[in-house]
């Protein structure tokens, strides 16, 4: 692995150099709000925010996507293209290191031995993720640690920048990673100073995450317990608005609908939520989940167990949006806390 | 890296067989377009597959064919939503697609040297007639032992499978039981419920697999009678159906505890069903 420094005034400029080449997507104010944008123009990257608003898990698994397109001929409907084989090489800029982790939670179910979903791997195969570590994680609302992650954690980048302070330490982790470095030359390599402080910095860093749920303890109570007068005390304030799965980085459940215009049609993915009432219903009339505790159990077994049994980790990844953005203040944190007291 | 599990293989609507006298369950015999799909696609009686309308959408039913039919897939479907109302006005010779095969199968290694008792209600017949004509089949019927079979519907014209079942009545390595609730002025044969029916026949639980498909209320006044009899959870089989998208395993909605109705069944013990959640 090769590990160099990069100057603090020069971190734009090569990422700008990256997006004379490619499509490169990075943190950028729009309005209010930090999102993922495409670096158009000469635009510049956004270098100091919190986290963006939205979760980057959009770049491989799109709020909506074709997933093929067909056309009505006078036989009757035909297929007239399968939609993979379009992904582009692309770089992904500025992730945070909790997020690029739901990159490869994501991973295990697009990405499984049997039933490979060809257009997720497809776009996740061709981008590059350079991740920015939390030298000093943004928010009060930040739990990476308790489920699994690290702030200045690499799992899911293929290049990881820790803010040293005076400069940026720059990990070249994959072989993707590397091709970048040599788009970008001859970058002074670290030295030992430089090593010693990001381990001081690792330290540092965990200990400012002051959140801290018992995510993989109340395991065993899940298990156990999926009827419990407990669950008819976390939903009753949801507005089942489903922001909290659409905010999600590891929320994947999705739709598949055809659309028509004329005599052109596609079939279109888009992002679905176990928030909503008609996720489960079935055209008989039947409804496995059809009041909103159910919903909410299903929500939080999924994360907490399902997952778990099925991958051997939590489908959590402490990113703290759906606390901070959940309208009527569900915060996830406290049902976790609450079971673990049960 | 394996064929694009989201892309329907092509088929033509071959034949259209209408099931009942209501009119709202007809067959679809479907021929494959293309010779190597036909020969890549291998199921086992059980198995489901998600059937594509351009435009409309896609919908799962599980395949009534069994692969000792070559040549074709059947799937009998109940006119309900909007791509089986399509389906249904569809006219032999139209092209569509199919995805799959989907899911598990009825545990035909495990029900090899055992005596099997067949029980289905209404139109879930579909994916017993393929585990029942697999059985059946010259090649396979030695492996078996006796095959028993209780199937019922409300009247004689809700019966699906007419002519299979004249026929089946005349093989002598079969126990052919049809009964419906109740006759009309042509019916000649048995009538009653279908548990009822069960406890009069009483097959032996020894040595024996029950495989069981039909509407919730049947099932629920059935299971006792086999309990009765002496079989135990792990010698009764059924299936289940939920919404699904995907098929795969993958969108998310048709999960029963962590598993996957798609993927992981839709066929279960009701061993297994016990240790799962009862959210189905």
């Amino acid at each position: 692995m090769e590990k160099r420094i990069i100057k603090k005034e020069n971190l734009a400029g090569l990422v700008k150099k990256l997006a004379a080449e490619r499509t490169v997507y990075a943190p950028v104010m729009e309005g209010d709000n930090v999102v993922y944008a495409a670096l158009e123009n000469g635009k510049e990257p956004l270098l100091e925010y919190g986290n963006t608003k939205d979760a980057p898990k959009n770049l491989f698994f799109p709020q909506a996507e074709t997933l093929l397109r067909f056309l009505r001929t006078k036989r009757g409907m035909e297929l007239k293209e399968d939609a993979t084989g379009k992904a582009k090489e692309v770089v992904l800029f500025g992730v945070r290191p909790c997020d690029a982790r739901s990159f490869v939670l994501l991973d295990s179910l697009f990405d499984q031995e049997h039933w490979k979903d060809p257009y997720y791997i497809e776009r996740r195969s061709k981008t590059t993720v350079i991740s920015k570590g939390c030298v000093h994680p943004p928010y009060s609302t930040c739990f990476c640690t308790s489920v699994g992650g690290h702030p200045l954690s690499a799992e899911g980048a293929d290049v990881l920048l820790t803010d040293l302070g005076d400069a940026y330490l720059a990990e070249f982790l994959t072989p993707k990673g590397e091709k970048l470095l040599e788009k970008w030359g001859d970058l002074p390599k670290a030295d030992d100073a430089a090593e010693a402080k990001k381990k001081d910095l690792l330290a540092k860093a965990e200990s400012e995450i002051k959140s801290k749920i018992p995510g993989k303890e109340i395991k065993n109570w899940l298990d156990a317990n999926f009827e419990n007068p407990f669950w008819d005390t976390i939903h009753k304030s949801c507005l089942a608005c489903g922001t909290c799965t659409y905010l999600c980085p590891t929320c994947h459940c999705f739709d598949i609908t055809d659309e028509m215009k004329k005599e052109d049609g596609k079939r279109v993915r888009s992002w679905d939520s176990c928030m909503y009432w008609l996720f489960t219903q079935e055209t008989s009339g039947h409804n496995p989940r059809t009041s909103q505790k159910q919903r909410w159990r299903q929500r939080l077994m999924h994360k907490f167990k399902y997952f778990v049994d099925n991958f051997d980790a939590i489908a959590c990844v402490g990113c703290g949006r759906c606390v901070m953005y959940c309208p009527v203040n569900i915060d996830i944190r406290k049902i976790v806390t609450d079971i673990s007291k049960l | 890296m394996e064929r694009n599990p989201y892309l329907p293989i092509p088929v033509e609507v071959v034949k259209i067989t209408t099931e009942v006298d209501t009119k709202d369950i007809k067959t679809f015999r479907l021929a494959f377009t293309k010779k190597e799909d036909e020969e890549n696609f291998k199921y086992m009686p059980g198995q489901f597959a998600e059937l594509s309308l351009y435009g409309k959408g896609e919908s799962p039913i599980g395949i009534a064919s069994s692969p000792t039919q070559k040549g074709y897939l059947e799937f009998t479907v109940q006119r309900a939503g909007v791509v089986t109302q399509a389906l249904h006005n569809m006219e032999e010779g139209t092209p569509m697609g199919v995805r799959g095969p989907l899911g598990n199968y009825w545990p035909i290694n495990y029900l090899e040297g055992k005596n099997v008792v067949i029980v289905g209600g209404g139109f879930a017949f579909t994916t017993l007639r393929s585990l029942l004509n697999y059985m059946l089949y010259e090649e396979n019927r030695a492996r078996f032992g006796d095959i028993t079979v209780v199937y019922g519907a409300r009247s004689p014209g809700l019966l699906i499978y007419k002519d299979e079942l004249t026929e089946w009545a005349k093989r002598k390595d079969l126990n052919l039981n049809v009964t419906v609730d109740k006759g009309d002025a042509g019916w000649t044969g048995r009538e009653g419920f279908v548990p009822t029916v069960c406890k009069e026949i009483a097959p032996s639980s020894e040595n024996s697999v029950t495989v069981i498909c039909g509407p919730p209320i049947m099932i629920r006044f059935t299971l006792p009678v086999f309990f009765d009899l002496g079989f135990s959870k792990e010698n009764i089989y059924t299936s289940l159906e939920m919404r699904m998208k995907c098929g795969i395993g993958k969108c998310g909605r048709c999960n029963v505890g962590n598993k996957y109705v798609c993927k992981d069944g839709p066929v279960f013990s009701l061993a297994e069903l016990d240790k799962l959640t009862k959210e189905y």
